[in-house]
């Protein structure tokens, strides 16, 4: 007899309280999460999107990008040992529109390589939220540091660094704009972190996610609220549950002094809180993929199915620890006790 | 023929550093068919001998035989199957599942005690038992429309559903006025007789031992007498 769903149907009110308190924080927590994948998009889609491999930068650059120079002959040298290695370089800039107005964007450049794109001399491509300022393909463009001008040749999705888009330049232009002579870094796909070049520092991709100013700062603080609001639905479950099961100790008793086995009385709560949460998580995960079709194009906010499941098992995960908390207090009740406690 | 057996039974209770002997080495025999109400004031005993009896506390010393099997030295989880599938239990309050309709109280008994039935002849079953208590109207009723009295009712069909050997009753009538208490008496004296159920039953009411058949009169944790019921 499934006594979870009876209790559930006869008391309808109570259960629904819960369920919309699960709903609720569940549904904040995918939005922050979303939020977080997306402030996480805009800050280093570029790199982000880069296969696991090894980042190389000068030592002495003490894991700062726009510090590091990699001289041409290391730069050389790795290239012909590391297979589709790359060499890049990236700084923040402007760029004129025709109406000359400056927008914001982070040069790229590059050696010839399939995970950059490689343009020619005064061309540029751009992150495509530049369509959304007016630019289009043909137009041409200016840099005050830039002798020439840039032609859009095109536009890549989802290509954006420190919140701005990615303007791929001409390694030439790039070394025109900056007065500079080398590379910043080397990024070998497939790299081998005990493999060591003198005089450069090795990261993985997280390693130099980290090195990006504000990056690890602001996912910190977005993931942290995720999980408080995690751990947050796991008490209020466990709360909420222990608070039933007091009012219901008499009724656990009794069951027990007729003979029901106390696995029942867990599989009877493990079961709710199943169905609760299931429930929640389908409203949430919907309402939440809804906001992310619906979302204001400028906010950053990425919520992909992996996370949402990830997240969704997390839930259920934490309801069955908090259920369970609360239901240690089953198995230590004498069926004696409830005899002589009276009518509950 | 004797059904249940108990050989000097103690129970002591630890209250600081003083024990307290609440049962002084009990001899009981019940026999098929009868009912047996235990008696006595407060503190005498007569609750935590029932208590022990059906296995929902262990005695300090002595055996409780049910049906030639020492229940003392059985496991929780042994204790619990018989519980579940041999014994029968009344208390004072009905106790019944407040978000379970009156038909469900029994089925879950049947699925407590793991009953061979068919859904649908557990549902026959059912019907029968709820017609024997008189409660076949209020089928689909919850607890909470229940009057005392039908309460109680329900609360003896679920304890006789699964065809219990033996029924222990923990002052069944004392939620109730003089005239339910009667009916749910003659209701609990003529279901034990047609189902040859052994019942051992705690009263204070004077009154309901008229629905006896054996009194056990008991005084600080001994039996000071023990006699068939005389109208």
């Amino acid at each position: 007899m499934n006594l979870a769903w009876k209790e559930i149907k006869k008391n309808k009110v109570r259960f629904l309280i819960l369920g919309s308190i699960v709903f609720l924080v569940s549904f904040l927590t995918f939005i922050i999460s979303g939020l977080a994948n997306g402030l996480s998009q805009d800050n280093a889609a570029l790199i982000k999107d880069l296969p696991q491999g090894q980042f190389y930068m000068n030592k002495d650059a003490d894991q700062t990008y726009n510090l590091s120079k990699i001289d041409s002959s290391t730069q050389n040298e790795i290239l012909s040992k590391e297979k589709d290695a790359v060499a890049f370089s990236l700084q923040m800039g402007f760029l004129n529109d025709k109406d000359n107005k400056q927008q914001s964007v982070a040069f790229v450049t590059s050696t010839e390589s399939d995970l950059f794109e490689n343009v020619k001399h005064n061309e540029v491509v751009l992150d495509s939220s530049m369509k959304d300022k007016g630019i289009k393909v043909g137009d041409t463009l200016t840099n005050n540091q830039f002798s020439g001008k840039f032609v859009v040749k095109g536009f890549v999705d989802q290509k954006k660094y420190s919140h701005a888009p990615v303007a791929y330049i001409n390694e030439q232009d790039y070394k025109e704009i900056y007065r500079v002579d080398e590379m910043q870094m080397i990024f070998a796909p497939d790299g081998d972190s005990s493999k060591e070049f003198a005089g450069l520092e090795s990261f993985s991709n997280k390693e130099f996610l980290n090195t990006i100013p504000s990056y690890n700062a602001e996912q910190m603080s977005l993931n942290m609220i995720v999980w408080f609001l995690i751990v947050i639905s796991g008490m209020l479950f466990a709360i909420f549950f222990y608070m039933m099961n007091v009012q219901k100790i008499g009724l656990y008793g009794i069951l027990k002094a007729i003979g029901v086995k106390t696995s029942k009385l867990f599989k009877m709560i493990w079961t709710q809180m199943a169905i609760i949460t299931v429930i929640s998580l389908i409203l949430s995960v919907a309402f939440s993929q809804a906001f992310n079709l619906i979302a204001p194009k400028g906010m950053p906010f990425t919520l992909t199915i992996a996370t949402t499941t990830q997240l969704s098992i997390v839930f259920l995960i934490i309801g069955f620890i908090g259920a369970t908390i609360s239901g240690i207090q089953i198995k230590k009740i004498q069926p004696l006790q409830a005899i002589q406690q009276g009518e509950a | 023929m004797t059904l249940f057996k108990i050989d000097e039974v103690r129970k002591t209770f630890k209250n600081g550093e003083i024990e307290e002997e609440i049962l002084k080495g009990i001899d009981l025999s019940l026999n098929e068919g009868e009912i047996t109400a235990l008696v006595g004031a407060s503190g005498s005993g007569k609750s935590t001998l029932l208590t022990i009896a059906a296995g929902l506390q262990p005695a300090s010393d002595g055996h409780v035989i049910f049906e030639g099997k020492n229940m003392s030295i059985m496991n929780s989880e042994e204790v619990r199957k018989v519980r579940a599938s041999e014994f029968g239990f009344v208390f004072q309050f009905a106790h019944l599942v407040p978000f379970l309709t009156v038909e469900e109280q029994l089925l879950l008994m049947l699925d407590v005690s793991e009953s061979k039935l068919k859904k649908q002849e557990q549902k026959n079953e059912v019907n029968r038992i709820l017609k024997l208590v008189g409660m076949d109207h209020r089928k689909v009723a919850y607890p909470s429309s229940l009057s005392g009295g039908e309460k109680q009712r329900i609360a003896i069909a679920r304890a006789i559903i699964h065809k219990p050997k033996v029924l222990f009753a923990d002052e069944p009538t004392a939620s109730l006025d003089s005239q339910r208490s009667k009916e749910v008496m003659l209701l609990i004296r003529d279901l034990t007789k047609t189902l040859n159920i052994t019942t051992l039953m705690v009263t204070h009411d004077e009154e309901m031992l008229a629905y006896t058949d054996r009194i056990i009169k008991m005084s600080d944790g001994v039996i000071l007498q023990d006699a068939i019921y005389l109208d």
